[in-house]
């Protein structure tokens, strides 16, 4: 470890008498610059997220035009996914549904959070070089890239993608004879394993790095809240990842060894793989929201013109999100056959765990108050994000309770629900820090006109696309049913699936505006000024984008974060890196 | 991006050994909750499995014990030897390139002597697939140790190449201090599944 | 620039609304509950709908009241010129308000929903249950009733096997009379405790108007569930746990039916069925039909 920490840091950044210049290779494809990596992580999360939503896609034309041939491509798709005349089939939606969620999942929103806005903001906002190291940090992306062959390759073997879900409930996932889809589930075990690797060698890079290398003056407590939901962040992956790689580990071996950990009639226990699983999943869907939220608290802060509301609460909830994310995992296992009074048990946590959010949004409305709001693109996506979360929380509290859950589990209101805190939280989020950030990583602004016609029509898709699902699974529409139309009681909910389904066409479409106005604002957006959202943090003191090893002087800080608007002052910001002039009257907390 | 150089007089860029030992321990964090999920299904797949729950003949033996025993000894005695290396080898005086020898010969032994008992179990026709819920247990968390102990061979042979070449000194020797702190990560790991596995 | 006079946001929410009525329209010629839950027809339903209209209510106020405040500081404090935003980091107080109400809310939904839970969701089913016993396979649903002697006999996951799928106990007399039938057949107005049980994957067992759901599962005799039709009708049993590639269509019919009728029922099936000894209890002939 330590050698390559050595050479990273020494003769690359040193450059005093001769410019070292590093090859092609050394630059683009295995860079050691934080960076390098972000923007690395950047390109291939966006291109899963279009794989990803293709396979959507495909979801929704299954259920709004079931038996229909899929036009143009349907001939082409390979058999285990459509028929001959290219409709798909019950196999082929399964591991459709499958592999949707396992690439949004690990492919596109944990990489997006952590991969691309860990990486890029954590050394600049902390004020140090690069990651502690450097050498892991672009480990773990190319084992992340690995990974999302290895899950994606199951697309060309004969038996197809894995189908037994993203959950991949055993013994149906453990055995090929029940699961149709042998070695499709056992690349899905493998690329799990390999995610899993990536997410641990960052998470130690990012919390080495924010414990051991902030820059003088900058306390715990004036961490960016950004920094603050990836450092928390990082620890549920620390301790939630290896579980799930134990857990992919024995289904592995189920699958291809005749060992029986998940095989009930040799002793096994089905239920061990859910609590495995859910072990991990739970903090999982914290991994995907916090750092979302830490983003969003940034840019609600720097566009209302005010200093967060409630900066400790904030972080005080986080954490305790973090604790409490590992204690709700049996919300998902109510009626999984498990004890009932575990049950009830999870029922509590689960209902305790929903305060802290209840304390961020009351927080984010208290920093929008009194502010001086500029709507810019990135400000829409984030104001979108406090209300979207809302609505996805609130549906989560139907599910914590009990008895209500009885009835909506494995419905359309869990999809519903997982969309509106994944889609409408996290992507939100994310989509607009892309726009907040891409100025510092790529040097140029993006179009705010065609942004905002994105955000427009995405929201508005969105929600005409996940609302009415509420209303599918109270009618009482299971999940991952191929063809809702053989059920009577679902005859009549048909409408509305086909509603939702176009809908989710208009909601991809809308997102290739995103993708159109990224790659084309790289090359012909106006040249970015350093601080164009007149930001406090350390990364707006640079230039766009920041050279390598990023600060030429090690900046020293003085301030909170969020000091904006502060009273007696000309300009509405304070930056970090400036003491607070005599007349300003900061105030001190 | 722009490989502007600019001399930087900054915070660590280099991370100094404390930035490492704090990173691998960060790291063995993961590890242990690795171990954790799987001890944690031994246990429930053992408690469900109740009358059918078999130790094998292979496994019972009072020689095969005593083979495991020593062998166990072999590893916490490689911690201590390991533990001695370090502080010779830092600080430079006598015989750290020995010790750091013997830790990994112990170390060897311990592999060696699972690698037999793997072979008598499966003449004996005990093996992961073929010797029910037991069995794969037994061969994944023995197995899953037995890399972790293979892997840390190689990472102290790749220590010991250092400190031949020269190149473990008072100021750099933190890739010895990871290669030590696994190593008794390793260990501790292997009292406890010395433990469940041949004791409980 | 303002919220509202960005022509995008009225462009945005025109549209939404616009859209969500065409949906409305063009979904129109409905059979039944398109937009809500299908009519209850259990007694514990009854409880759960109570519960989840409390929660909707709960729900919906905190999200209107959330809603509306948040847009309003939105429009009001929209960025103009020469009113600066309020400086102001917190307020500890609030902060302390908007923490205990919610965690006093939230522990109070608790106790309601346990008190269902435990109280009538999973109260000890009563002596005059209907004993049912369903398993699933690959994809399939079979029942088994007690046969003359009313009693379905011990039964355990252990012993459930391609020939035996309901797992009952070899040696017990009281299993011998079962007999099974493809179609679950119950009572109106009867407690019917059930038996789950999985011979291969875990499936699920779900009736949108029962307002139940219960994994079954391999290896697990589960036996806490059960429930009081309360219409007479036709329903559909609905497999929803994911469980290969035939999930999509692993179905059954639940017929329930005047106590009359079902006695009838009862006493034809349970004459069929000679009461043999040995091992193989239960036919699956009747079930291989799928
Ligand atoms: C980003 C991801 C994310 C987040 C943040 C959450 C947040 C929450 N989730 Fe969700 N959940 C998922 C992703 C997420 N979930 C996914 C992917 C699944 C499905 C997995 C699968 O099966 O495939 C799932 C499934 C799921 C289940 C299992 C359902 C089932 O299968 O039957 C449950 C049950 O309890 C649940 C509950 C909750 C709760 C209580 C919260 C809470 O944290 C929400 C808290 C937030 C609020 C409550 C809103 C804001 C608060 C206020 C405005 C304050 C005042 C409110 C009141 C007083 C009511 N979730
Ligand atoms: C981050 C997570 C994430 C995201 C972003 C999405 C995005 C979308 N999801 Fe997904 N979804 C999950 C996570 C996510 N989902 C999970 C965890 C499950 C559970 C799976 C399981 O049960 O195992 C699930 C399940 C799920 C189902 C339920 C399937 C079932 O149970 O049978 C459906 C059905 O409609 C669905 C639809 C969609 C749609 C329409 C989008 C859209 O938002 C996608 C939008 C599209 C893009 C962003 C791509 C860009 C555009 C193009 C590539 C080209 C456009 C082309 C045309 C218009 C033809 N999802
Ligand atoms: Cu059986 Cu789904
Ligand atoms: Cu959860």
């Amino acid at each position: 470890m330590s050698q390559t920490i050595v050479h990273s840091g020494a003769e690359t950044h040193t450059g005093t008498a001769h410019h070292h210049e590093l090859s092609f290779f050394h630059k683009y494809i295995w860079s050691e610059d934080h960076k390098t990596i972000a923007i690395q992580y950047l390109f291939a999360s966006l291109f899963f997220l279009l794989i990803g939503g293709l396979l959507a896609m495909g979801v929704r034309y299954q259920l709004a035009f079931s038996g229909q041939p899929i036009p143009l491509i349907g001939s082409l798709l390979p058999r285990w996914l459509v028929t001959d005349a290219g409709a798909i089939q019950p196999q082929g939606y399964n591991g459709l549904v499958t592999m949707h969620a396992t690439v949004m999942v690990f492919l596109v929103v944990m990489p997006l959070l952590v991969g691309v806005f860990g990486n890029f903001l954590i050394p600049l906002k902390i004020g140090a070089p690069d990651m502690a190291f450097p050498f892991f940090n672009a480990l773990s992306f190319w084992l992340f890239f690995a990974s999302g062959i290895i899950l994606l390759s199951s697309f060309f073997v004969p038996t197809g993608f894995p189908a037994a879900g993203w959950t991949s409930y055993a013994p149906l996932s453990a055995n090929g004879a029940y699961n149709g889809s042998q070695a499709g589930q056992s690349l899905w075990c493998v690329g799990i394993f390999i995610n899993g690797l990536a997410s641990i060698a960052g998470a130690v890079n990012y919390i080495t790095t924010i414990i051991n290398m902030r820059a003088p003056g900058m306390k715990m407590f004036r961490l960016p809240l950004p920094v603050w939901a990836l450092f928390i962040t990082a620890i549920l992956l620390l301790l939630a990842v290896p579980v799930l790689s134990a857990a992919a580990a024995m289904l592995f071996f189920d699958l291809n060894f005749g060992t029986s950990f998940f095989e009930a009639n040799r002793y096994g226990q089905p239920l061990m793989w859910q609590h495995l699983f859910w072990f991990f999943g739970h903090p999982e869907v914290y991994i995907l929201i916090l750092p979302a939220m830490g983003l969003v608290s940034e840019m609600l802060a720097v566009f209302s013109r005010k200093p967060i509301f409630g900066y400790k609460a904030m972080v005080y909830a986080m954490a305790a999100i973090g604790v409490l994310g590992f204690v709700v995992w049996g919300h998902h296992m109510f009626v999984s056959g498990m004890n009932l009074m575990l049950s009830s048990a999870f029922s509590f946590s689960t209902m305790l765990i929903a305060v802290p959010s209840a304390i961020k949004t009351f927080n984010w409305l208290g920093t929008v108050w009194g502010g001086s709001i500029r709507f810019t693109t990135a400000m829409c996506f984030a104001l979108a994000f406090v209300s979207m979360f809302v609505i996805g929380g609130l549906s989560g509290i139907y599910m914590a309770s009990t008895p209500v859950d009885l009835f909506i589990h494995h419905t359309y209101f869990i999809v519903a629900h997982i969309h509106y805190v994944l889609f409408g939280g996290s992507l939100f989020g994310i989509f607009g820090a892309i726009y907040f950030w891409y100025p510092k990583m790529f040097g140029h602004m993006m179009n705010e006109f065609w942004g905002k016609v994105h955000f427009v029509l995405s929201f508005m898709f969105f929600n005409l696309t996940f609302f009415p699902m509420h209303n599918l699974g109270l009618n009482g529409m299971p999940r991952r049913i191929a063809d809702p139309s053989l059920y009577d009681f679902l005859k009549s909910s048909q409408p509305l699936n086909i509603f939702v389904s176009l809908s989710a066409f208009g909601l991809g479409l809308s997102t290739l505006i995103f993708f159109v106005n990224f790659v084309y604002s790289m090359f012909k957006g106006p040249k970015a000024p350093r601080n164009p959202w007149n930001s406090t943090t350390l990364e707006w003191t640079l230039p766009s984008p920041p050279g390598h090893g990023n600060f030429p002087v090690t900046p020293t800080v003085y301030n909170g974060p969020y000091e904006y608007s502060v009273p007696g002052m000309d300009q509405d910001f304070l930056p970090q890196n400036q003491p607070a002039p005599e007349a300003a009257r900061v105030a001190v907390h | 991006m722009s490989a502007s150089a600019i001399a930087i007089d900054s915070v660590p860029h280099k991370a100094g050994p404390n930035v490492v030992r704090f990173g691998m321990i960060t790291f063995l964090a993961s590890e242990a909750m690795l171990f954790s999920g799987l001890i944690c299904g031994y246990m429930v797949l053992r408690a469900g499995a109740g009358a059918a729950w078999q130790m094998p003949e292979g496994l019972k033996g009072g020689f095969v014990l005593v083979k495991t025993i020593a062998a166990t000894l072999c590893l916490i005695a490689s911690s201590f030897t390991l533990h001695f290396s370090e502080a010779r080898l830092i600080k430079g005086t006598r015989y750290g390139k020995l010790l750091l020898a013997l830790t990994i010969v112990l170390g060897t032994l311990f592999l060696c002597n699972q690698a037999d008992e793997w072979r008598n179990l499966f003449h004996e026709g005990f093996w992961f697939n073929s010797a029910g819920i037991m069995g794969s247990c037994f061969f994944v968390l023995t197995g899953f140790h037995g890399c972790h102990v293979a892997i840390g061979v190689i990472l102290l042979i790749a220590s010991l190449i250092r400190a031949l070449t020269g190149n473990i000194t008072p100021t750099k020797h933190g890739f010895l201090e990871c290669t030590g702190l696994y190593w008794h990560f390793v260990d501790i790991v292997w009292v406890f599944l010395f433990t469940i596995l041949y004791i409980l | 620039m303002s919220f509202w006079r960005s022509s995008f946001a009225r462009c945005g929410l025109v549209l939404t609304v616009l859209l969500a009525g065409l949906g409305t329209c063009w979904a129109d010629p409905r059979t039944s509950n398109l937009w809500w839950m299908p009519e209850n027809a259990s007694e514990g339903g009854v409880y759960i709908d109570q519960l989840m209209w409390f929660i909707l209510f709960l729900t919906g106020i905190v999200f209107v009241l959330t809603q509306i405040v948040y847009i309003f500081f939105i429009v009001k404090y929209r960025a103009r010129k020469g009113v600066p935003a309020t400086y102001s980091h917190g307020n500890n107080r609030l902060e302390i308000i908007w923490t205990a109400i919610p965690t006093a809310i939230f522990i109070g939904l608790w106790g309601y929903s346990n008190h269902l839970w435990w109280d009538v969701l999973h109260s000890t089913p009563p002596a005059n249950s209907l004993q049912v016993g369903v398993a699933a396979y690959q994809f399939g649903f079979s029942f088994q009733y007690p046969g003359t002697d009313g009693k379905l006999g011990k039964a355990e996951a252990s012993f459930v096997s391609n020939d035996n799928m309901f797992g009952n106990d070899p040696s017990d007399p009281d299993a011998k009379d079962n007999f099974t039938s493809s179609v679950l057949e119950i009572p109106v107005n009867r407690p019917v405790h059930i038996r789950l049980d999985s011979k291969d994957v875990i499936h699920g067992f779900y009736i949108p108007q029962f307002r139940i759901y219960q994994d079954m599962v391999p290896g697990r005799m589960i036996d806490w569930v059960w429930f009081t039709p309360t219409k007479i009708g036709k329903f559909q049993l609905a497999c929803s746990q994911l469980c290969g590639s035939g999930h999509y269509n692993m179905k059954a019919d639940i017929e329930v039916v005047s106590e009359a009728d079902f006695e009838k029922w009862y006493q034809e099936k349970a004459k069929a069925v000679q009461p043999q000894p040995g091992a193989k209890l239960t036919s699956v002939t009747e079930t291989k039909d799928q």
